[in-house]
């Protein structure tokens, strides 16, 4: 009778004893990815909230600041200047995605060799940046920059303009070297959600008599609205932390006309070493991330995800 | 409904390849031509076709050690990324105790760029003793959490009854992956393999910021100091622009479908 009762309740334990054990080893699979993050990610954004808020240098003991680092930056210009350029990038986004939509379109028309079309288009968005800045810089070379010659060839121009060391055109030159290498990133999304949107539904609306345009206003453009906004969150995240491009193109010059938060974030922590000045603009940085992301989660009425910046 | 003309079509794309193609042009062209780069008006096509600024990367800068430094990371990257994401797959494409709190973990870590964790990064390094070293350069990318997620796709898609033959048999979970999981998820591994080489391959920032030493720089660091030190000089620098980005090109044309799937899959998951 013993036996009968407890053989259950044996294999029962033994059931737990093998499921925590399984648990405990997949703890361990899952470790040395979760040391990394920790290490990278999460101790990082604590460490740098600590750090805003104290006096430390290296080499000196940690004296608690209050929010002094932060009073400092509301009188400090350059930092005003980073978030307004950082704001200007980010608003020139939706340009870019309105390009990558026309191209996404079209190459996904039934034409031949669109194939190839796409390769081309998003060719430039998994090279170096660094080098793609020096292809920039070379473009807009007042001198010999095909976009000098070519405007003085055609007379728009009387004399070149040197793009990059002026104030007014350096930070659209950069954003047009930012777009030019995202592009093709845009397209791929919009192309898969346009190729997720049911073929019936354009054939039915067609059926109906709705022209081209009406069908694409009243069911491409609100089905590919998760695509859009997911573009846009992609778009958003790459110009807010475009480093590469401007720290090569122009080093945040002339004078200050193309400073970004991450450049000016570089500068203050690994130029100056003032690492908790530069801690404190971090944490403004990451709310405006964290601030822009989640209004277009929420335009986008659905959670998007976040999007991988690598 | 398909009776559209076709070349507008055409005529659209092709100028917008050529918008996209035309700056690789007129630096190739520079790199190649053998007069004064500056001379004006700039030839359209390269005057006096010659390699002289390629041979001249090689004796003005150490472009082998620049190689193999960035060989060496990437690799590093590469391997860390295809064990320890396939590792971390295998583990959340099961259920066990505290799933869920790893996955809100993986998934708020999305949320933090690299950027803003430079300065805490750097003195973590520094205390780890890892800086201006190869383990310390691709440390921080030796796991993705989208890659992470990638394999988890591909190996949910592995029959159950599989693994579970395979547990009767007496595999360790360990052999599982390698034995089993593994060879059914080539797709998975090559996209693996390629993000995690090209992002590491063009990291620029954090080497930036922690190599100190000639010795450790890797190829954008050194292109870019190229740069600050040759303010205007010859073609050499381009030449060493097209040197940097032939492997990434190739390698990307290569393997295009697994780069786009595993972008495309990446940036749609929620």
């Amino acid at each position: 009778m013993t036996v009968a009762v407890e053989a259950p309740r044996v294999r029962a334990r033994t059931l737990v004893r093998h499921k925590t054990r399984r648990a405990l080893l997949f703890w361990c699979f899952l470790a040395p990815s979760l040391v990394i993050f920790l290490l990278y990610r999460i101790i990082p954004v604590v460490w740098n909230l600590v750090l805003s808020f104290q006096y430390w240098s290296p080499l000196k003991a940690a004296e608690p600041a209050g929010f002094d680092h932060y009073e400092d930056l509301l009188y400090d210009e350059v930092f005003w200047q980073a978030l307004w350029n950082t704001l200007i990038v980010i608003a020139s986004a939706p340009i870019g995605i309105a390009l990558a939509l026309g191209l996404a379109l079209l190459v996904n028309a039934d034409i031949r060799g669109r194939d190839v079309y796409r390769t081309v288009i998003f060719l430039s968005y998994p090279l170096m940046t660094v080098a793609v800045a020096i292809i920039w810089r070379w473009m807009f070379d007042e001198r010999v920059g095909l976009i000098n010659y070519t405007a003085r060839l055609l007379d728009l121009v009387d004399k070149p303009i040197p793009f990059l060391n002026s104030f007014t055109w350096a930070l659209p030159s950069v954003i047009v070297a930012n777009t030019w290498q995202i592009l093709g990133f845009y397209m791929i999304i919009l192309l898969t959600g346009l190729q997720n949107i049911p073929h019936e539904l354009h054939e039915a609306a067609a059926i109906d008599g709705a022209g081209a345009v009406h069908r694409f206003r009243r069911i491409t453009l609100p089905l590919l609205r998760p695509s859009l906004f997911l573009a846009f969150v992609i778009g958003m995240l790459n110009s807010i932390t475009s480093f590469d491009l401007v720290y090569v193109m122009t080093g945040g010059g002339p004078g200050r006309a193309t400073e970004i938060l991450v450049t000016y974030i570089y500068k203050l922590g690994f130029v100056q070493t003032k690492f908790d000045d530069a801690a404190a603009v971090t944490v403004v940085f990451f709310m405006l991330l964290l601030a822009t992301t989640w209004a277009a989660n929420r335009l986008a009425g659905g959670n998007v995800g976040a999007a991988e910046t690598e | 409904m398909n009776r559209y003309p076709r070349w507008p079509v055409h005529l659209a794309l092709l100028l917008a390849g050529f918008v996209m193609l035309v700056p690789f042009y007129w630096v190739l062209k520079t790199s190649v031509s053998g007069e004064n780069i500056y001379a004006y008006p700039p030839s359209i096509l390269p005057a006096r076709v010659n390699l002289f600024y390629y041979v001249d990367v090689w004796y003005a800068i150490p472009f082998a050690r620049y190689f193999l430094n960035s060989v060496a990371v990437s690799a590093i990257a590469v391997a860390g990324n295809v064990v320890f994401n396939a590792m971390a797959g295998y583990a959340l494409s099961h259920g066990f105790r505290g799933k869920n709190v790893v996955l809100v973990l993986f998934l708020s870590c999305m949320m933090v760029p690299f950027q803003a964790t430079i300065i805490p990064a750097y003195l973590i390094t520094g205390k780890l003793g890892l800086l201006d070293s190869w383990l310390g350069l691709a440390l921080p990318q030796c796991s993705t959490i989208i890659c992470i997620f990638v394999f988890k796709a591909s190996f949910d898609a592995v029959p159950r009854s599989l693994i579970d033959a395979a547990r009767i048999d007496g595999l360790s979970e360990w052999r599982i992956i390698w034995h089993i999981m593994m060879p059914l998820s080539k797709a998975a591994i090559a996209t693996n393999v390629i993000l995690a080489f090209i992002w590491s391959w063009n990291n620029f920032l954090w080497p930036l910021i922690m190599t100190r030493s000639a010795d450790m720089q890797t190829l954008p660091l050194g292109l870019a100091r190229f740069l600050s030190y040759q303010e205007d000089t010859t073609g050499a620098l381009y030449a060493f622009c097209v040197m940097v980005l032939a492997p990434g090109l190739l390698l990307f044309l290569l393997a295009q479908k697994e780069f786009i799937r595993g972008l495309t899959s990446g940036a749609t998951k929620g």
